[in-house]
């Protein structure tokens, strides 16, 4: 087990090398951040200076080499909006979008695996067209939309919960539950079939036949074998999240990565952008083996040498 | 009432009041005093003379103070630090600093002070966004404790408006702490010290009671929140949270001001809104033959944008680009009149009877409505024979074509430069790195304006500049924006400027 983590954990290496030389690319093909940062009518000294001091006058190979010299030890520069150690920047927002993509998770796995269940012990009945129904709008509404109908209905109409901003619990939930609509959606649709499929197998006809309660059967037997290609799908899931928390982090003026990200593309903010990049590039990596870790204690046949 | 019953009231209010505090949104739980500021972004710096963005200067200058102050209400420049100033020459101002003012670290503020705080300006690696003025300040001095003469290497009419721009920070401060740490703890002799920064959500300011001044009434403690979203800030507005949302959408306006206790303040702003078109021999086009450029100008109906798109919230040009308030404005001047079928003529007479196709690029994103004014003008010019190739550039994109000249040949392009007759004309003179038009007449017009500290005689050198634009059509004239801040009703004197800045220290917060 503790080899195959390592194997695992060496081959993420070349991985993260290959994402941060694409951000890198992709970044210096956007422009020249100077006349983003500096005002139009700024004069030749003065961005001259502004280059010199972050090194963009530097070709481009020298640039890359500084930079990944540095990168290695977690040094991604200093951000050119901000002029402080960009990782730093990224790392001191890390805790609110941690925050918030636990709840997200927490929302989406308490109501999409009982509504998947659900749904599929009453398929073809009202619950299980409901259901589907409210997957099907939680699929295709995009957050953006969702987060501003919040902000109408629960702050302005019914003066339940504040628009944004982070520090009381009450803050949290409209950003959450926008950013967990679509998974609690997604995650009850593969809950669903795989219940269904389960459902079928000799197993559980056996376990009936034993004489087990229906709710032991569906909620330990069926749901336990169940749960395998959900878990893959939230592993998966998890880009989504990343890539939903800039836009729901927006909207709701929630001080994460998201929408740091977000400033720092627009400002063309090299260093800030590469990190970001890199952070989540990471937390996808160890996410998804977690989720190949759960597989093993899930399924006693699925072990790891 | 028996021991039971009492003791299930007694566990019910409990209840209620822990769920209640529970449910207590933040808002409701800040003290009573507090103003709270929603503005797009989150300041990066809190040292005034660290960038432009009216964001950071905003929320800093109510800790950072500059030397002079310019009142948005009238437009005359005001003490501040400098209590009061003269010229005792052509190029030289006499600086007379307020007594007994302190930093709120204790350090004096004084004419040491000053003069660090102008060899910081002055310093293209430090604040690189306030290098125009280092060409034209010689050197400052210290004459006594209280007193610096500031030198200019030429007589230098917006001597006044420069002061506005020079933030006093304490020296000693400033040098253990560095530009980054100041920025980050700055320390000032404004009515308010920092006492919090949660990055990207809230700054927290407290009352400086030792301030110099009289200060803000009723404001104990500022809260700064940064709200990207229109649609939140308004919403937060609404609800209460927030007592000025800044750059509300024109589309809420009358939603707001229903409200029983919220309300819109405009602003018309420093941003003048204008058709790039250049006449440079490097950019070939038909926009070289001068009534071809007057055709544009006729061939845009500029009130129906005004009140079409705009809701009547814009301003009339009326063919310059100096606003009213300005030295140099001309009230003989007339916008071109709309009229298709003299653009038509004016064509023909250039050599166009079929029309023109010309590339017309257009920010999409970096102003309000920018990509829908676009295509209006486009629908327009179109009707009086203009065809345009579209082109919509990305705000970074288009600033950078901005800057090299690449706005060519035609663009849309609102600029907001201060509030100096010179900063504005400045941009059309041939030198300057974004000038689109090259005529020896008007660059001479420009230099004699910028060194002239004559009133009336400045006045008559920029109206006769005017005129000549007016005549050169170096742009379509268009119109000026407007801004908007959604503002509490208990909140008076509140009276932002043209370039989205706004002063707190002489607001009143009624209870």
């Amino acid at each position: 087990m503790g080899s195959y983590i390592l194997r695992r954990l060496l081959l993420t290496l070349p991985v993260l090398a290959g994402i941060v030389v694409i951000t890198f690319l992709l970044t210096r093909l956007s422009g020249d951040p100077t006349d983003l940062l500096l005002p139009p009518n700024a004069t030749d000294e003065a961005r001259e200076a502004f280059r010199a001091v972050n090194g963009l006058d530097r070709p481009l190979w020298e640039q890359f080499v500084t930079f990944a010299v540095k990168a290695v030890t977690g040094d991604f520069g200093t951000s050119l909006r901000f002029e402080q150690p960009a990782m730093q920047l990224v790392l001191d927002r890390l805790p609110a979008t941690a925050e918030l993509a636990a709840a997200t998770m927490a929302i989406a796995l308490l109501m999409g695996i009982p509504a998947g269940v659900v749904a599929a012990t009453q398929r073809g009945k009202a619950a299980d067209a409901l259901i589907r129904a409210v997957m099907l709008l939680g699929q295709t509404v995009p957050s953006f939309f969702l987060g501003v109908l919040g902000i109408i209905v629960f702050a302005v109409w019914l003066r339940w919960l504040p628009t944004g901003g982070r520090g009381h619990w009450t803050q949290l939930v409209l950003p959450a539950t926008t950013l967990a609509f679509n998974l609690v959606a997604l995650i009850a649709r593969v809950t669903r079939s795989c219940m269904l499929d389960v459902l079928k197998q000799d197993y559980v006809r056996t376990a009936r036949a034993k004489g087990v309660w229906e709710r032991r059967v569906i909620w330990l037997h069926a749901l336990r074998n169940a749960f395998i290609p959900v878990l893959t799908v939230i592993g998966l899931q998890v880009g989504l999240l990343l890539g939903g928390v800039v836009v729901t982090e927006t909207i709701f003026s929630w001080p994460g990565v998201g929408r740091l990200a977000i400033q720092a593309i627009y400002a063309r903010d090299f260093p800030v952008v590469q990190a970001v990049v890199f952070v989540f590039a990471v937390i996808f990596v160890l996410v998804n083996l977690v989720v190949d870790l759960l597989y093993a204690l899930l399924d006693p046949r699925i072990g790891y040498k | 009432m028996s021991w039971t019953r009492r003791a299930f009231t007694a566990a019910m209010v409990a209840s209620q009041v822990a769920l209640a505090a529970a449910f207590a949104l933040p808002a409701a739980a800040q003290a009573p005093k507090t103003l709270t500021i929603a503005q797009g972004f989150d300041p990066q710096t809190l040292w005034p003379n660290g960038t432009t963005a009216s964001d950071n200067l905003n929320a800093g200058n109510a800790i950072v103070e500059a030397l002079l102050w310019s009142n948005p209400a009238d437009g005359k420049i005001e003490p501040m630090l400098a209590e009061k100033w003269e010229r005792t020459g052509p190029t030289i101002m006499k600086l007379s600093l307020r007594p007994n003012v302190k930093f709120t670290n204790g350090e004096p503020m004084n004419a040491d002070a000053v003069v660090h705080s102008f060899t910081v300006f002055l310093d293209p690696k430090l604040a690189p966004a306030y290098a125009n003025y280092a060409a034209a300040i010689d050197k400052v001095e210290k004459v006594d404790d209280l007193t610096v003469l500031v030198h200019t290497k030429f007589p230098y009419p917006p001597f006044e408006l420069m002061l506005t721009q020079v933030y006093i920070t304490p020296p000693a401060y400033w040098n253990s702490a560095g530009m980054q740490g100041f920025g980050q703890k700055p320390i000032g002799t404004g009515p308010f010290k920092l006492t919090e920064w949660v990055k990207d959500n809230r700054v927290v300011m407290e009352r400086n009671r030792d301030y110099w001044g009289k200060g803000p009434t009723g404001i104990d403690r500022l809260v700064w929140r940064p709200v990207p979203d229109d649609t939140a800030r308004v919403a937060g507005l609404t609800t209460g949270e927030y007592d000025i949302a800044t750059n509300v959408p024109i589309s809420t306006i009358k939603d707001i001001n229903s409200q029983r206790d919220r309300r819109v303040v405009e602003v018309p702003s420093f941003r003048i809104f204008q058709l790039i078109l250049s006449s440079l021999e490097e950019h070939p086009s038909p926009l070289h033959d001068k009534r071809v450029r007057q055709a544009v100008n006729h061939a845009i109906d500029k009130k129906a944008i005004i009140d079409n798109l705009f809701e009547g919230r814009a301003f009339a040009l009326n063919g310059q680009l100096l606003r009213q308030s300005q030295l140099g404005y001309d009230p003989s001047l007339k916008d071109y009149a709309f009229d298709v079928a003299k653009a038509k003529a004016l064509l023909a007479e250039a050599g166009h009877p079929n029309g023109i196709e010309i590339t017309f690029k257009f920010p999409t994103g970096r102003y309000a409505q920018d990509r829908e004014v676009s295509e209006a003008i486009a629908g327009m010019l179109a009707k009086a024979g203009i065809r345009t190739r579209m082109v919509s550039l990305e705000p970074g994109e288009f600033l950078r074509q901005l800057r090299n000249r690449e706005l060519q040949p035609m663009a849309y392009l609102g600029l907001a430069p201060l509030d100096d007759p010179d900063f504005q004309l400045a941009q059309y003179r041939s030198s300057w790195r974004y000038a689109y038009i090259r005529n020896a007449e008007l660059d001479a017009l420009i230099d004699a304006g910028a060194r002239e500290i004559d009133v009336a005689k400045r006045r008559e050198i920029y109206q006769k500049a005017g005129r000549l634009m007016h005549d050169l059509a170096p742009v379509a004239f268009l119109f000026g924006g407007y801004d908007f801040y959604g503002v509490n009703r208990k909140l008076e004197g509140f009276v932002p400027r043209g370039d989205q800045r706004f002063f707190l220290h002489n607001v009143t917060l009624k209870p």
